[in-house]
């Protein structure tokens, strides 16, 4: 059943949420910029751009301990968060894309760092009006306790889990909403993409695309790593050692396919070792070695890698002009 | 989950029980879980070393788990983790975090005619296979043994080279690719291939493995497959990346779709040779 | 759990990116690109991305410490500050105030640089005041004063969004300036054409209309060469020349020095390539060039750069969007740096401190007399230091040690000195010579202003606390102005804004509660003036805009039998100078761990070096061991040396053989002998 919220409405939830939750909201310091800010917050940004950093950053940061190593050899792991987290504002994509993690890391073994901060927390979806400039985008329709459809001045709440169904209780019932044409329109916006990747991935699997364009592709990247950095499907990590007095801090950091060491190793050798290769690695992992491992794309579409990129080969820009010159 | 209980980054501790030399670059460390346990490997499994302040490095366990007490592992000194590892004495304690990965198929193996080849120091990872063949000869009737290194002087095991000859149903041949003018080594020179191509077998009931470096795999499965091992699981090889976790999350060994460190390392032929970049 | 994020500069590179820091608990935990901002758009280069992994490092100075017996000892800030002034103060008097020297820093604030240079002039006596970009744009600031009456980049950035030519001569633009290189790309990707003038092929030479790849130190000839091509062939702009430039017939008449022949017989080009370059160049209704190191790091680098600006006079690409000499300054604040006089010459702003009515602005302002002659040039203060006529030295924020040229000469300068102070982050190479070192912030750590190569202004911002007990340069630097007895109770880096902006007509009208707005570009002399996007639209700063008659001086020293090779130097993509930050930042330091020796394969072959083999690199100078890297990407008979790595420091290597006007020393040529290990 879809519940109705208004402003004051929702102030008040995010309040009472904020009493058991570690609540972080969308904030905009700047025009242009969005990101997770902890409550409370003098004003909401209910809509704007995709949130920076990625969502997937408060499970998954930039920078995370792992444990520390007493000089005795002792192991010491990171304590879990004095209350779990709970983040407002996760459009569709950044939902998928801690769902992407979630299974990834929770894959036996499961990573017990990332489950640390995942564990009990608290997913809050937004969608319909609350993009750029209030545009539409698609209902997330799962992978979040509840999401709020923003609708006209107000909110439609509609739990997706027991939890979620539980924080919108109270809330009266949006009489006569119906989501039938919100849905129709959110497929027709998801379908669009889909459809981008899913020729593009084609092409890929049947070795449609010469070597040729991964060069040419190449030679416009400067490697500054961001297609990696912003990608909420993006996993990969190195691990540094940090001495800190007589113990060690060992940290995991984002790492990133386009650098050369990436997997070059010690003595010299490089499974991938041409930048054609690394770039021809990035979208064909994305498109069909994780569409062959964990059963689904590893690109959520949420435009970020083509938005960071400073030569303009995100993903997109890339599945353009590949399909555009190999169909 | 309790949030107290172990991670799968946390080290256990071990102790170094001895170092030998095996080479100028390689030596062998016999080490003891500090808990007594065992450390339970298969034949083909690797370790996380930790050393802290160099984090961790992934090296192939080279004894069998049927030596009993400790496990040993080969490790050629290449980067900053394993020159520090070099400099350890006896008594030293490291991290170990596994074993990982998919070890040889014995049962696959098993009654088998077994081609065993490796170049460099590949032969570690080998040790433990044919240390468990030696120690089960019911099971090992024919075991040939085939090894290349670059010079004399980078040959690894010298002395059990020639001991694993005195195993009933074994063979054991080793060649280089350079003998220098000043070396008093007598032995074999040339490519392992032409060691191969020596060898006569049967195909129908054979099994070759493979653990070298990148160059030699091309060759030697174009020799193998002269000899008539052709079909499935036929050809096992063991791939070497840049594991950084062993459990499937770092990302620095996939291969394609796959992750060495858990699907791997050794694979049989055809589950890789379709995949780009895997040889 | 307290998550915040602190919108600041990029402290590496002087394009002026915006990221905000993140950070949890206190500490950093990433960074995220400013989408709003002009420059950074959303987007960082892979040092950017990581520009907060050095600031927690376990090997940052906390505390201050002075050196007893031999070793260093933690002491307490009140008697390190005390015995700084009082040894620079005693130095002072037995010596005269021109025996001590200060270098100041393009890593920190302009108002840390303004203090230092007040603290020298003001507090000391002595106009001894100088910084790395002596090292790298002081052939600019000589050049383009001369010429244009302004050292500085002539246009924007955005000006690359509606250029037609874009001319980068001796930028690795890509690399070194990715996000400017990235709008190079760009640029190229909407029609734009590029002509790429660099010995290496460099990633942009990959999408060139034309790579000349000509000899190191011969851009003279090939600027001098393309300028007679363009006159000879009637493609100036006479009406530019008519109106806005002077000395023109003493230029033309200089080039009949350069006729084609020559000019490719000195740049190893083709006479075809040359006149090709010319006609695309001087075809263009906006055209720009873009310059870094490769020109100015020369004996002859004035002349590069005086060379470069007849180019853009000769075709009127001056004064207009999509046009201009933009020299790409290195370091995140290099230019604010020189714009507040941290320089041997002036005071802020480029006032001169020869001109009586400017020296008495400033003594007025700070209540002391001045001293009335130049100071001395870092890299001649080094040479002074080495024959012991400089006594004593305060580093802020450089390492000398690893940046300047010849470093045996450096060290035994540095360790000939009577009293050496450093102040820094990290215990650098430099400070391990020191008697007292004093621990500072970073920048993810204090309150600043910087200057990027654009002379945008724009704000750092504090994000986390400093380690330690150390503090930043500015309450370091007025600790000591307060010892001087001069007054320094600034409540923050705004207070010492306001001082500047009063004394500095270009920073006029800059305060910290504009730059909490939008950033702003000098020169902007009021609080109601928008800024200066472009510099010399109806004329020169200095008038008319001057060309310069030139003479073709080839490099000092060329390779020979016994140093057959040429040496350029430079930086890589993944390492900031002296790596003081990059090394200890995880992810760059895992992409590039070791010093390598950019070999061609056929030099390489020769010399009987394999790949990955360790060489050894000698010149008259000095010897380090290298990884080869055999690559195309150096002609044959040149070899690249990056200049970060200490334990294979290029610049032992370096010749110390400087412009006889800018002081600046000739990083890219040298004569070198390799051989395998």
């Amino acid at each position: 059943m879809l519940k109705t919220l208004d402003l004051p409405a929702l102030r008040q939830l995010l309040c009472a949420i904020a009493a058991e939750f570690e609540l972080r909201v969308p904030v905009q310091p700047a025009p242009g910029m969005r990101l997770l800010a902890p409550w409370p917050v003098a004003e909401i940004a209910l809509f704007g751009p995709p949130l920076q950093p990625k969502p997937t950053a408060a499970f998954f940061p930039q920078t995370q301990t792992l444990l520390t190593l007493g000089a005795d050899a002792s192991v010491e792991l990171p304590s879990p968060p004095v209350r779990p987290l709970a983040l407002f504002g996760l459009a569709r994509a950044d939902l998928q894309g801690i769902a992407f993690l979630d299974r990834f890391f929770s894959a036996p073994p499961a990573d017990d760092v990332y489950q640390r901060l995942r564990r009990d927390a608290l997913l809050i979806g937004l969608s319909g009006n609350c993009g750029t400039e209030r545009k539409f985008l698609p209902l997330a329709g799962g992978h979040c306790d509840f999401e709020l459809i923003a609708q006209g001045t107000g909110w439609w709440g509609r739990a997706h889990t027991p939890r979620g169904a539980h924080w919108l209780r109270e809330l009266p019932a949006a009489e006569g909403a119906d989501l039938t044409w919100l849905n129709e329109k959110s497929a027709q916006l998801i379908d669009e993409p889909q459809q981008l990747l899913a020729r593009a991935a084609k092409l890929l699997v049947q070795e449609r695309v010469p070597e040729e364009f991964w060069r040419e592709i190449a030679a416009r990247c400067i490697l500054c790593c961001g297609c990696n950095q912003v990608c909420p499907t993006c996993n990969c990590f190195c691990v540094e050692d940090q001495l800190r007095g007589t113990n060690v801090e060992r940290r995991r950091v984002w790492d990133s396919c386009q650098l050369d060491a990436f997997m070059r190793e010690a003595s010299g050798h490089n499974p991938l070792g041409t930048e054609a290769l690394r770039t021809r690695r990035r979208i064909f992992h994305k498109l069909v070695a994780d569409p062959q491992r964990w059963g689904e794309y590893g690109c959520v579409a949420c435009g970020r890698c083509d938005a960071a990129c400073p030569t303009g080969i995100g993903i997109f820009a890339l599945c353009e002009q590949l399909v555009a010159r190999y169909s | 989950m309790n949030p107290q209980e172990a991670s799968i980054y946390a080290p256990r501790p071990a102790t170094l029980l001895q170092v030998e030399n095996l080479t100028p670059q390689e030596k062998l460390f016999r080490l003891r879980l500090d808990d007594g346990c065992e450390l339970g490997q298969q034949p083909g499994q690797f370790v996380q070393v930790s050393l802290a302040g160099f984090t961790e490095a992934p090296i192939s366990l080279a004894s069998s788990p049927t030596r009993q007490g400790f496990f040993e592992l080969g490790v050629r000194r290449a980067g900053r983790l394993t020159g520090a590892l070099h400099q350890l004495l006896p008594g030293a304690r490291i991290g170990v975090r596994g074993p990982f990965g998919r070890p040889f198929a014995l049962e696959v193996l098993r009654g088998r005619q077994l081609l065993l080849l490796a170049g460099g120091c590949g032969l570690a990872p080998l040790r433990s296979l044919i240390q468990y063949c030696g120690d089960h000869p019911q099971d090992f009737p024919r075991v040939h043994i085939l090894y290349g290194a670059r010079s004399p002087a980078d040959l690894m095991f010298q002395q059990e080279l020639l001991d694993w000859r005195q195993i009933p149903g074994f063979s054991c041949r080793y060649t280089v690719d350079n003998r220098p003018a000043t070396s008093c080594y007598n032995g074999e020179t040339g490519l392992i291939t032409r060691l191969l191509d020596e060898i006569v077998i049967d195909p129908q009931h054979s099994c070759a493995v493979i653990v070298g470096p990148p160059p030699m795999y091309r060759p030697v499965i174009a020799a193998l497959r002269r000899q008539g091992l052709v079909g499935e699981k036929r050809i096992m090889l063991s791939l070497e990346r840049q594991m950084r976790c062993g459990v499937g999350k770092c990302g620095h060994c996939t291969i394609e779709h796959l992750y060495c460190c858990k699907d791997g390392p050794i694979f049989w032929l055809e589950e890789i040779e379709q995949l780009r970049g895997a040889l | 759990m307290t998550i915040n994020a602190t919108l600041t500069t990029c402290p590496y590179c002087g394009t002026g990116c915006n990221f905000y820091l993140l950070a949890d608990n206190g500490q950093l935990t990433g960074v995220a690109p400013a989408a709003d901002h002009p420059v950074s758009r959303g987007q960082l280069c892979v040092k950017g991305w990581n520009a907060h992994a050095f600031v927690d490092h376990p090997a940052r100075l906390t505390q201050p410490l002075i050196r007893r017996g031999g070793e260093f000892q933690p002491a307490a800030w009140d008697d390190a500050l005390d015995l700084v002034h009082s040894r620079l103060s005693r130095l002072a008097a037995q010596h005269g105030p021109d025996s001590l020297m200060f270098f100041s820093s393009a890593k920190v604030s302009n108002e840390e640089n303004y203090l230092l240079m007040k603290l020298a002039r003001a507090g000391y006596g002595t106009n001894n005041i100088d910084h790395c970009a002596r090292l790298c744009h002081a052939s600019t600031v000589t050049g383009l004063a001369e010429t244009l009456g302004s050292g500085a980049m002539t246009n924007s950035l955005s000006c690359f969004d509606v250029t037609e030519l874009i001319l980068v001569i001796g930028s690795n633009t890509t690399e070194q300036h990715p996000l400017i290189g990235s709008r190079i790309l760009q640029a190229v990707e909407r029609g734009a054409r590029l002509i790429v003038a660099d010995g290496r092929r460099i990633r942009l030479a990959q999408h060139a209309d034309l790579h000349l790849r000509g000899t190191n130190g011969s851009d003279v000839a090939l600027l001098c060469g393309m300028a007679r091509v363009i006159l000879d062939e009637g493609l100036e702009d006479r009406a530019f020349i008519e109106s806005r430039c002077e000395n023109f017939d003493a230029f033309r008449t200089s080039l009949a020095a350069f006729d084609l022949q020559r000019v490719a017989a000195l740049t190893g080009l083709g006479e075809e390539e040359i006149r090709a370059a010319a006609r695309l160049y001087a075809g263009a209704e906006r055209a720009m060039i873009v310059y870094a190191m490769g020109i100015t790091q020369h004996s002859h680098g004035v002349d590069n750069v005086r060379a470069v600006s007849n180019l853009a006079l000769l075709t009127g690409n001056l004064g207009r969007p999509g046009t201009g000499i933009n020299p790409l300054r290195g370091q995140n604040n290099v230019q604010g740096a020189c714009d507040m006089g941290a320089l041997p010459n002036v005071y802020t702003g480029y006032q001169k401190v020869e001109d009586s009515l400017i020296r008495r602005k400033f003594s007025a302002a700070w209540g002391t007399r001045l001293p009335e002659i130049p100071g001395m040039m870092a890299t001649h203060a080094i040479e002074a230091a080495a024959q012991g006529k400089i006594k004593g030295m305060l580093i802020l924020g450089e390492n000398p040690m690893l940046s300047e040229a010849n470093q045996g000469l450096v060290k035994r300068a540095l360790e000939k000195l009577e009293f050496l102070a450093v102040i820094d982050i990290f215990p650098t190479e430099t400070a391990q010579l020191a008697t007292l070192v004093l621990p500072a912030a970073c920048y993810a750590e204090r309150d600043g202003s910087y200057t990027s190569t654009e002379r945008r202004v724009q704000r750092g911002r504090q994000a986390v606390a400093p380690p330690g007990e150390a503090r930043t340069d500015w309450q370091i630097l007025c600790a000591l102005l307060q010892r001087c007895g001069l007054a320094a109770d600034y409540a923050d880096p705004a207070a010492i804004m306001d001082e500047i902006a009063t004394l500095t007509p270009s920073y006029g009208g800059i305060s910290y509660a504009r730059l909490e707005g939008d950033s702003v570009q000098w020169p902007c002399p009021d609080a109601g003036h928008p800024g200066t996007p472009i510099l010399h639209r109806a004329q020169c700063t200095r008038g008319k805009g001057r060309f310069s008659p030139l003479s073709y001086r080839p490099s000092v020293e060329l390779p020979d039998a016994s140093y057959p090779l040429l040496l350029n130097t430079g930086r890589s993509y993944f390492h900031w100078h002296t790596g003081s930050m990059t090394r200890r930042s995880h992810l760059l330091e895992r992409e590039e761990h070791e010093v390598q020796l950019e070999i061609h394969p056929e030099d390489a072959l020769a010399l009987k070096i394999n790949p990955r083999q360790m060489v050894q690199v000698r010149s008259r100078r000095g010897c380090i061991s290298a990884r080869a890297l055999l690559t195309e990407r150096v002609p044959r008979g040149q070899v690249f040396l990056p200049f970060h790595f200490a334990e294979g420091a290029a610049n032992a290597l370096t010749n110390n053989v400087l412009d006889p006007e800018a002081g600046i020393p000739e990083f890219k040529v040298c004569a070198v002998r390799v051989t395998p290990c």
